[in-house]
This record gives structure tokens, C-alpha cells and sequence, in this order.
């Protein structure tokens, strides 16, 4: 059932997003759609977007993310950029120009951007959200954010899509009816603040549109926003995050002509295949990070190459650890036509990560974003035949259903890492693998040789992966002017 | 036999420095020239395509790295170092000894090599000017360096000292002895002899009697004061012959480059640039910035006015547009924070010679030094180091004059 394609562009306010259904077979199915925003890259859904921390794509600088191409849009929370509030205004609002935070993370003029309040997955947080507030986590700690203070951020940020505020207590397990009720009511209210926010904005300045977020709780539950939400804000919104994929079935019918975008964290290449098939359009996906950090470059397609025989399943994913991929000098994997694999050989990118070289992490990322790009597109070829049942069929018994097992060491921990496994665990998150030179040898290297240098780089380079502590390096002093480090500790 | 043509360009008319043209192996470079250092094949999380666009055409692997890690099987099975790290330029790898002795317990010369123990089994090992030589032609390093017997230069010990550049002369036979493809890589003495002139320049003619397609110091750099370090270069590149690269081995802070390049230096190396960006340390004209300092939390001004790298230049030009701001946001917590300043300090450092080269070419090198100093030092006179004033002083340029 093809629909009527949404109104000609040109005619639309510049900001407007427009999201045309291409093909879908009903609801609970798969379905193609195709969502423009004015000056960017046009997406064909389902499709992913990169997922963001501190303006970046984890290993990936700015200029390799143009050079990889294939990203249309990101995903940016802002809890990555508000830091110093509530004592100082954060510096990004601090920026006098157009389009703010693109300038600010050097981000190309056609990715489109997708604001929310919370990194994707979301580290859950001590305190409890409020009527007026959400908790989250900056990178020096827990902080509360007013519903009227995001909103004005997403004025004063210019962000292509908007995610409205959710009241979800990530993080805990089992939540009451009454806590549920209060859900639906504070996110219903948020809804509104951003709405209002947004209507209030002037003329000549560049709107945003809104998602609004569907909780992961019965439709029952969140029935009376449910209702207002079609009641009087259906035409304000332009698409919906969805935090549980299996309560799809409960999304009223009015919703189903807006994009998708989901919240709900897949595990696993099977999960992103079990969502599409419920007719989710849009993901973020935190696995492909995850597996950059261990080490695991991803290898499936979709559909799956033709099984041989009686033969086990196939790993998703190659262990780049492994010390028999020292020798071998064949990309990763062979049909990847990403920088890492056309330029680099597996012997390569595992000597780069015993060597602790960030550049291995580099080029992993690379290949698994090209990875999980290519199995988009085919996803939507396979939509469009009419085969996609029968190929997730084909893709579960060829493949494990679980990435790889992590077995070496990833990078430095890095804030919102340390965080969320800080719940329940103790003990030292980076151990030491080498120790520390002591004073002594420091000083008696530094005598030997022009090279003194590469000693301390040695050490160097273990803290910047995480083994020795980065705090009190760098202590040297160069003509006068101190290289010490002045880390925010508000 | 060598590998490599020097085509000089120009000397200035006042001091020692020399612009030139090495035509190596794998493309030419400009002297005067920084090396970045790429340790372990890698460097510092830049792809060889993120280094080459900061213009580098020549950087280092350290041989003792590479030994361990992939190991010289692995280097023969894939064919050296270039094609191991998608490299389509030049390499230098040092010797490989240095690293041992000051990285290893236990680490012993003799005639023989360096003894030490396996980092992997603690098994004794050797390393011999022959085995350094056979692990550097496995790379396939376009220029590679002796093995020498390197003592600090602060050493007291001068019979120490007169015995190893005396044993960096015979294992530099060896080493000559034991080199398989003169043809297609370039092998440096390297000259010894700590801060004593005598054994420099006894040394120097030593070396250059072997007639090797280049000339190392070194032994510098290892915490000597400046003023001896100057001499030294100073005392040997006088009496170094005219058509061979000079290179100054673990050099590299802006003011040490311009200074050497005075002294008639053309070829330097260090880690400092690279490793101080992983901590937020950008290298401007106007000095070091730590833009981990609060201050540049709201400065929205690039990283360096006026920088041509990747990270500075303007979006409309083609750069990403990058402010110290952002660096401040995203460095330490980010690997993408260090990389983004890797490129920025390896960029500038290379700009620093092309500069300093072009000056000389345009017979303006003194005014270059000055400018350079002014600017670095906001044009206070007072603050100049002392010892790049004496030393400039020696070869015509007097710093504090106009
Ligand atoms: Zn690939
Ligand atoms: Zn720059």
C-alpha cells in the first residue's frame, strides 16, 4: 500500500521535515520510507544515524567523518554539553552565529542533527526526576534539567529534530502504576513546554521539529497523553521516538504516518532486524561503538552469504585481538569497500591494538560503521523485493545470535563508561597492565640519549588507553610556561 | 652507494642554514625538514592519510618496537614497513639500541651489541650492529641509522665516553659490513662523542670518512644545557661535508628547530609534538596553549589563527573550522580530541621548516629567526633564552639588536 507523497518540498517552511511512506504492508511490518529535511541529505529508512559523544563519533575526528561519507544524520544529547550549568551558562550557548552547535562540532551542512536530553543508551541516574525536572549525567557529574531550560536550548541550538523530554526512570527495574501514571503526565507536560516554546519563536529564526517520545509502558497506561497527543499536538509533531519497539502494536493509527525513531537499545544485528520487521524507521545503534571499543570488527550481510552444508553459525563479528591475525594480510573483511579495508590488512589493525595504538580503534570503527551502512541498504532492498521475512529467516540460522565475546583490552575508559558500570562493581575500571616508571628511572632515562622522549611516550601511550593514570603527566615545563593540566573539577 | 640525491638550493648568506631538496626512495622531501614520529607504525591515531595531508612526507619507526611488534617475520611476510602501514612515503627507523638500553633492566654493551634480557621470557638476548641492520632492511626503512654506543652526554666518565665513539665507529663498519640494499635504503652514521669538542670532531672525521649517504648527531638532547648542545652541533656541522642531509636526532621543540637550522642542522625528529596534543597542548607561534585551560572553554577563534591544517582552516576553505573551544569539550574524554590536535602540532611543525626554508631560499633567514623569536615571546627582549642568543650571536644574528 503505497502512499500519496507528502506535499512538494519547495512549498514547505525550510525547516519542515517531510517523511513519505514508500512501501509498507501494514502495520507490525516492515515498511521503506524516505525523510527530507530542507539542505540535507535525504535518508531512505529504515536507516541508522551515528551516535555521538561530545560532539564526535567515538575514534572518529571530524575530517574522517566526512571521508567515510554514507552517515545522513546524528544523534546529539545534550547532557555532552552542559556541564557547567546550573552555576554558568555552558559555552555552546554562548556561540553567535547560525546554526550553533553544527559550527560548534564541526559538523558537515548536510547531516541533518537529532537533539535529546540523554546520551543513547542513557546512564541511569541517583535522582529522581521531578515535575519540572530530569535527571542526567555531564561529565562532571549528576545534574537537573528544567523541561523550560531544554526547550530554550533547543531554540537557541537550532537542531533539525527535536526529542521531547521523557520521563523514564532508566535504570529501575520494576516501576509502579502510580510512578507509570506520573510517566505519562510529566512527559505529556514537556511535550507541551517544548511545543509552546517552539510556537514562541520568532519569525526569522530556524525552527525545529519534534519527536515526541512514546513511553515504554502499556498503552494504557499512557492513555491520557496518548489522547491529547492526537487530541491537539498530532500536527505539531513530526515524528515519534519510540523507547519499546514491542509495544509498537500500541501506537494509535494516527501516529503511523511519522518517522520512527527508536530508543530501544538493540543488542544485537537480530534485534535491529526484529525491529525493523515491526516497522521502526530510525535507529541509533550503541553495539557498533561497543564493538569498536573490544576490539571486534563486525562481518555479517544481509542476506547471509549461502550456508554450506551442515557447517556451524558465523561469528557476526572478527575478535581483532586475536594473535592469529598477525600474519594475515587480507582486509577485514573481503566485500567491505570502507577506508580501513581498502587501505589496511587485518595483520595491521591487531598489531595496532596489542600496540595499544588508538589507530586501531580508528580503523575498526570505520569498517563497522561501513558495516552496519551496507546492511541498512540491503535491508531496504530486501523490503522491496518482498523477501525480508525469508531473509531474517536465513540471517538467524546463519548467524550466532550474540556479537563476540570481548577478550582484550579496550581504550581508556572514558567518562560516561566508568559511570554506568559504577553500579554494583568496585575496584579499579582501568587495571594497570605496565607499571609506572618511578621517579628514578625517569630521571636516569632522561640522561641517556637524544631520544629520552620515546620513553616517556611509551608511558604516554599507555595513559591515554587508560593503563597508567593521566592526571599527573605532563608536568614538564617549557620556558616558563606551564603544561600542567586544569581539568574542570566544579 | 646511496640511495638518495641532496640537492642543495640555497645557503644563507649569514648564518649556516641550508635549504635543500632530498630526493629519496619514495618521493623527495624539503630540508630543512621535521620528522613526526611514528613509534609503533602508527601515528598517534591519524590514518597515513590524515598525516600525509599536514604534509608530511618522511617520518620515523622506532626499530626496537617493530622488532617486538609485529617482529621481523611478520615485516618479511608482508614486506616491510611501508606496505605493513599503508605508507606510501619515506621512513627513517633509528638503530633499535637506544631503546634497549634505556628501556630494558639489565641492558649491557659490549663489543659485541647490546645485551639485555627478552621483554617476552626474560631470556638473554643481543643486539648486534648486524642484527639492527638485518631488522632495519626487514622494514625497508628508506633511511636507516647505525647502531651506536650511546652514553648520556652528561656523563663524568670520559674514558667511557671516548670508548663508545670509539666502538660507534667500528660497529658502524659492521653495520656498513651487514647492510644488504645500499641500493634502495640510505644508511646514517652517526656521530658520538658527548660534549667533549676533541672527541666530536674526531669523530665527525672518523664518520665522514666512511662516506654514508647521511650524517647523524647524537647523544644530544638528553638533558644537557642548551649552550652545549648548540656547540656541539655547531662544532660538528662546521666540518661536515656541504651535499649530505644533516640530521639531529630528538629535536624538536620550534625554538631548538630554527635555532639548529642557524647552526646548519637539516633534519630533526621528536615525539614532543605528538605526545604533548594527547594532553591538550597546542604549539602556536605565540607558544604552548593548554586548552585544557578553562580560559578556552568560550574561545571560538580556531586553534592557531591564520593555520592552514585540517582542523584550523575555515569550512569555506575547506578545513573543518575547529575552535580551541571545541578542543577544550572533547580533549582527554574523546580520542577524536587528540587527533583533531595531533594534526594541528604535526602541521605546524612542518610549516615551521617550510617557512624557515623558504626564508632561506629568499636569502631572509636572519629576519625569520628575529620575527620568530618576537613573535614567541611577544616582542619582549627580555625573555629571550639566553642560550639561543649566544648561539644565533655565533653565526651572525644578533637577537636583541633592532
Ligand atoms: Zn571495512
Ligand atoms: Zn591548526
Amino acid at each position: 500500500m503505497l502512499q500519496t507523497p507528502a506535499t512538494n518540498i519547495g512549498q514547505l517552511p525550510p525547516e519542515m521535515l517531510d517523511f513519505t511512506i514508500l512501501k509498507s504492508t501494514g502495520s507490525l511490518a516492515p515498511r521503506l520510507g524516505r525523510l527530507s529535511l530542507p539542505g540535507r541529505k535525504t535518508v531512505l529508512t529504515p536507516a541508522f544515524i551515528g551516535n555521538t559523544s561530545r560532539g564526535a563519533i567515538p575514534h572518529i575526528s571530524q575530517d574522517n567523518f566526512r571521508k567515510c561519507g554514507g552517515l545522513e544524520g546524528v544523534y546529539i544529547p545534550l547532557e555532552d554539553f552542559i556541564e557547567k550549568h546550573p552555576q554558568k551558562t555552558p559555552p555552546i550557548f554562548k556561540i553567535e552565529a547560525r546554526d550553533p552547535l553544527r559550527k560548534f562540532i564541526a559538523l558537515p551542512n548536510d547531516t541533518f542533527t537529532v537533539l535529546g536530553a540523554r546520551r543513547s543508551p542513557p546512564i541511569s541516574t541517583p535522582v529522581a526526576h521531578t515535575n519540572t525536572e530530569i535527571s542526567l549525567l555531564t561529565s562532571v557529574g549528576f545534574r537537573s534539567m528544567t523541561s523550560e531550560y531544554y526547550a530554550a536550548a533547543a531554540c537557541k541550538l537550532q537542531p533539525d529534530i527535536v526529542v521531547g523530554l521523557a520521563d523514564i526512570p532508566f535504570g529501575q527495574e520494576v516501576v509502579g502504576t502510580k510512578r507509570k501514571d506520573k510517566m505519562s503526565d510529566r512527559t505529556e507536560m514537556w511535550l507541551r513546554d517544548i511545543i509552546a516554546k517552539k510556537n514562541g519563536m520568532g519569525e526569522e529564526e530556524r525552527k525545529f521539529n519534534i519527536f515526541a517520545p512514546i513511553l515504554p509502558i502499556e498503552r494504557d497506561l499512557q492513555s491520557w497523553y496518548l489522547e491529547h497527543l492526537l487530541d491537539d499536538m498530532v500536527d505539531k509533531i513530526s515524528g515519534v521516538a519510540i523507547y519499546d519497539a514491542y509495544l509498537l502494536d500500541d501506537l494509535p493509527d494516527e501516529l503511523h504516518h511519522l518517522p520512527r525513531l527508536s530508543f530501544h537499545v538493540p543488542a544485537s544485528p537480530q534485534e535491529l532486524l526484529r525491529q525493523v520487521s515491526l516497522g521502526m524507521d530510525l535507529f541509533t545503534i550503541p553495539f557498533i561503538n561497543f564493538a569498536s571499543d573490544a576490539g571486534i570488527a563486525l562481518d555479517f550481510t544481509f542476506p547471509p552469504p549461502a550456508k554450506i552444508g551442515d557447517s556451524p553459525r558465523q561469528a557476526l563479528g572478527i575478535d581483532m585481538w586475536d594473535p592469529e591475525l598477525a600474519v594475515s594480510v587480507t582486509p577485514i573483511s573481503g566485500g567491505c569497500t570502507c577506508n580501513a579495508c581498502t587501505k589496511h590488512h587485518r595483520a595491521y589493525i591487531q598489531h595496532l591494538l596489542s600496540a595499544k595504538e588508538m589507530l586501531g580503534w580508528v580503523l575498526i570503527q570505520i569498517h563497522n560503521h561501513a558495516v552496519l551502512d551496507s546492511f541498512f541498504t540491503s535491508i531496504r532492498a530486501s523490503i522491496e523485493a518482498g523477501t525480508f521475512d525469508a531473509d531474517v529467516a536465513t540471517f538467524s540460522a546463519f548467524y550466532e545470535p550474540q556479537l563476540p565475546d570481548k577478550t582484550g583490552q579496550g581504550p581508556r575508559v572514558r567518562g560516561y563508561q566508568f559511570k554506568s558500570e559504577e553500579h554494583g562493581k568496585s575496584g579499579k575500571k582501568n587495571p594497570k597492565a605496565y607499571k609506572k616508571f618511578d621517579e628514578e628511572k625517569i630521571v636516569q632515562l632522561r640522561a641517556a640519549h637524544g631520544q629520552n622522549k620515546a620513553v616517556r611516550d611509551l608511558v604516554d601511550d599507555e595513559a591515554l588507553v587508560g593503563l597508567v593514570g593521566m592526571t599527573d603527566m605532563e608536568g614538564v615545563k617549557l620556558d616558563g610556561v606551564a603544561l600542567g593540566e586544569d581539568e574542570v573539577k566544579a | 652507494m646511496a640511495a638518495l640525491t641532496f640537492e642543495l638550493l640555497a645557503k644563507c648568506s649569514v648564518t649556516k642554514a641550508r635549504a635543500a631538496t632530498l630526493h629519496l626512495p619514495h618521493g623527495p622531501v624539503p630540508l630543512p625538514i621535521f620528522m613526526p614520529v611514528a613509534t609503533q607504525a602508527s601515528l598517534k591515531g591519524l590514518t597515513p592519510g590524515q598525516l600525509e595531508e599536514q604534509g608530511c612526507r618522511l617520518c620515523l619507526n622506532n626499530t626496537y618496537h617493530l622488532g617486538l611488534k609485529p617482529g621481523q617475520a611478520t615485516l618479511d611476510a608482508v614486506g616491510g614497513a611501508h606496505k605493513f602501514q599503508s605508507w606510501p612515503h619515506n621512513l627513517l627507523t633509528d638503530s633499535g639500541g637506544f631503546q634497549m638500553v634505556s628501556l630494558l633492566k639489565l641492558a649491557k654493551v659490549t663489543e659485541e651489541g647490546v645485551r639485555f634480557l627478552s621483554p617476552h621470557d626474560g631470556s638473554p638476548m643481543l643486539l648486534t650492529p648486524e642484527h639492527s641492520i638485518s631488522l632495519q632492511n626487514s622494514i625497508g626503512s628508506d633511511i636507516i641509522m647505525q647502531l651506536d654506543d650511546v652514553i648520556a652526554t652528561t656523563s663524568p666518565d670520559f674514558a667511557r665516553m671516548q670508548e663508545a665513539m670509539d666502538r660507534s665507529v667500528r660497529w658502524l663498519d659492521r653495520c656498513i659490513q651487514a647492510h644488504k640494499y645500499p641500493e634502495r635504503q640510505n644508511l646514517f652514521c652517526i656521530i658520538q662523542g658527548g660534549l667533549d669538542l676533541d672527541l666530536r670532531r674526531e669523530c665527525t672525521a672518523q664518520m665522514v670518512a666512511r662516506d654514508t649517504p647521511g650524517i647523524a648527531i647524537g647523544g644530544l638532547s638528553g638533558g644537557e644545557a642548551k649552550d652545549e648542545y648548540c656547540k656541539v652541533v655547531d662544532t660538528c656541522t662546521g666540518l661536515l661535508p656541504e651535499k649530505k642531509p644533516r640530521y639531529v636526532m630528538g629535536v624538536g621543540y620550534p625554538e631548538d628547530l630554527v635555532v639548529s637550522v642557524a647552526l646548519g642542522a637539516d633534519m630533526f625528529d621528536c615525539v614532543w609534538p605528538t605526545r604533548t596534543a594527547r594532553f591538550g597542548n597546542a604549539i602556536t607561534a605565540r607558544g604552548v596553549l593548554n586548552i585544557r585551560n578553562a580560559v578556552y572553554s568560550e574561545d571560538f577563534g580556531p586553534i592557531e589563527e591564520g593555520c592552514q591544517c585540517t582542523c584550523c582552516r575555515r569550512p569555506e576553505d575547506g578545513g573543518l573550522g575547529i575552535t580551541r573551544a571545541y578542543i577544550y569539550h572533547v580533549t582527554a574524554k574523546e580520542t577524536a580530541g587528540a587527533h583533531l590536535l595531533t594534526m594541528h602540532n604535526v602541521y605546524y611543525q612542518l610549516n615551521l621548516m617550510k617557512q624557515a626554508r623558504q626564508a632561506i631560499i629568499e636569502d631572509r633567514y636572519p629576519g625569520f629567526v628575529k620575527g620568530f623569536f618576537g613573535k614567541l615571546y611577544d616582542e619582549d627582549k627580555g625573555k629571550y633564552p639566553a642560550w639561543a642568543v649566544k648561539a644565533l650571536g655565533g653565526v651572525g644574528v644578533d637577537l636583541l639588536d633592532g
